[in-house]
């Protein structure tokens, strides 16, 4: 059989001059996007969303959607007056707080739910229930139990925050290769050794996962629950704002929010990625 | 010594199905230091055998005894290697090698250098901080092994042990295994499906049925020690690799 030593002569790719030129913009944009880094593409997404956003708002004269310019001016206007740190201070130490509770006391539960069936029969119909159920009915009760203010905005953090994180951390107990657990055991480990060598390392990326999302409702929950009860906090300056259609201070305020939301969700983030680099799908 | 006396095993069946009898009546006897190969037809009644052994099943009925001494749980005498290697994927390697003295509170210093040793003597010398997964399936199950021997076990269970990884790496395996317990005698109980192996590797092979378990037959190997290369040319080797899968045969039938 004759194998051809030569190979005909590939048939030329058209230079820049044979093809359109608009096809030519997008294979250099295209060049240009690969080239920069993924966090780049983020605050280059951010600022053009920012862009279309003061064009929009300039060229539509919606009163729902004003331009970015006028909410930033409105933002700096309730900061300076001093509306929103306070409130804004209060909330995080809420926060703070309510999270901490749902977080130890979550993880605690999902742990021994995760380990032992019969812990697991017992509470999680409860679970199941609360987890579904929508946090914001039971804020007249909490309000009636806690009154204004603090205590009422720890107990709906807690509450938001606190049935994701046993799921997830269930979940992580559940998801530990059994053979780890077998293998523990062969070599002589003890129970509380299996929890600290083997359970708690394994579950550690679904429970930080969970610890995530715990924040996230969180901070949605309270935000939510204070626009419910329309006495206290950034919810009810919401709600005020809100029924004066002042949309460039709801959305001043909303910003505010969002943000401090994002620092929470990337805070807890950072941790979970330093601690689960050796999971496969965090190459 | 490993004595088995009576052993039995049912697991429940599903949703109301009769019970799995996996282990029925298996008699045996292990000697010291000796190289017991179980070899069978699939079904859980070998793995299970072993993990009896190891103490982390227990029987409904029967016994087993080490030295004298009935198995309850898990104890030091044994050490096991898993098919998949069970190596926890969030440690380095010289952490896995040492989980076994970590858990009955060796401590660090003393750990990791025997960690160290045994590495180099499984030939992975220089791989102390790669996590598993950066590993081979054959280097992982060095790791394993190299875990096995750190705790200096009396018996060394060994679950098809070279069943993941791919023929030639399991040659290999086979070879370092026995130049390792060339030094270190050690009452073994391997696991496997392959009768080259078994008879490559064993002093004795035992013949299981499954599902029930039970000891078909026992075959005292006899084949030169150290093992020579061209082992599977020795007319010995063949005629109980022809006995053997005559055997098999009827019993997969």
């Amino acid at each position: 059989m004759n194998v051809p030593r030569e190979y005909p002569a590939p048939s030329p790719i058209p230079s820049g001059s044979q093809r359109g030129l608009g096809s030519q913009i997008v294979t250099d944009v295209q060049g240009w996007v690969v080239q920069i880094d993924g966090a780049q593409h983020s605050w280059i997404a951010l600022l053009a969303g920012l862009a279309v956003w003061e064009m929009a708002g300039r060229a539509l004269h919606y009163n729902f959607l004003p331009p970015f310019s006028t909410v930033l001016r409105a933002a700096l206007d309730l900061i300076a007056s001093g509306q929103i740190l306070g409130y804004l201070a209060a909330s995080l130490v809420s926060l703070a707080i309510g999270y901490a509770l749902a977080v130890s006391s979550g993880v605690l539960l999902g742990l021994l739910m995760g380990r032992y069936r019969w812990v697991e029969y017992i509470f999680d119909p409860y679970v199941s229930a609360f987890l579904a159920a929508p946090k914001i009915v039971f804020v007249p009760i909490l309000y009636a139990l806690f009154g204004l203010g603090r205590g009422t905005q720890v107990a709906i953090v807690f509450l938001n925050a606190f049935f994701v994180i046993v799921i997830n951390t269930m979940g992580g107990i559940r998801n530990v290769d059994v053979s780890y657990v077998e293998m523990a055991r062969v070599f002589g480990a003890s129970e509380g050794q299996l929890f600290r060598k083997v359970l708690l390392p394994g579950a550690l990326p679904l429970t930080m996962a969970g610890l995530r999302l715990g924040i996230g409702r969180g901070v949605k929950g309270m935000i939510t629950g204070e626009m419910f009860i329309a006495l206290f906090g950034l919810g009810a300056l919401l709600r005020k704002y809100g029924g004066r259609f002042d949309s460039a201070r709801v959305f001043a305020i909303l910003l505010v929010v969002i943000g401090v939301a994002l620092i929470c969700s990337l805070a807890v983030r950072t941790l979970e990625n330093r601690f689960t680099a050796w999971t496969e799908d965090g190459a | 010594m490993i004595e088995l006396r009576g052993c039995r095993k049912a697991f429940p069946g599903r949703d109301g199905q009769a019970p799995v009898v996996v282990l029925d009546g298996v008699d045996l006897t292990i000697r010291a230091q000796e190289f017991v190969c179980l070899l069978g037809p699939s079904g859980c009644g070998k793995t299970t055998l072993l993990k009896a052994i190891a103490g982390l099943v227990p029987l409904d009925e029967g016994e087993i005894r080490i030295d004298g001494r009935s198995v309850t749980g898990p104890g030091n005498d044994c050490a096991m290697v898993f098919q998949d290697f069970a190596l926890l994927p969030w440690a380095d390697v010289l952490s896995n090698v040492a989980f076994g003295l970590e858990l009955r509170g060796v401590p660090r210093a003393t750990r990791e250098q025997r960690a160290q040793e045994l590495l180099a003597a499984v030939g992975l010398g220089g791989f102390e901080r790669h996590r598993p997964r950066q590993l081979s399936g054959g280097m992982q199950q060095r790791v394993g092994l190299a875990r096995a021997l750190a705790v200096d076990p009396k018996i060394l269970l060994m679950d098809e042990p070279f069943g993941a990884v791919d023929a030639q790496t399991r040659r290999l395996l086979q070879e370092d295994l026995l130049a390792l317990l060339d030094r270190t005698r050690k009452t073994v109980v391997f696991v496997t499906h392959s009768m080259a192996e078994a008879l490559r590797l064993g002093d004795r092979v035992v013949l299981m049925t499954s599902r029930p378990g039970r000891v078909r037959d026992t075959i005292e190997v006899g084949l030169p020690r150290p093992r020579p290369p061209d082992i599977e040319k020795h007319p010995r080797f063949v005629e109980l690799k022809d006995y053997l899968w005559q055997q098999l045969r009827e019993m997969n039938a």
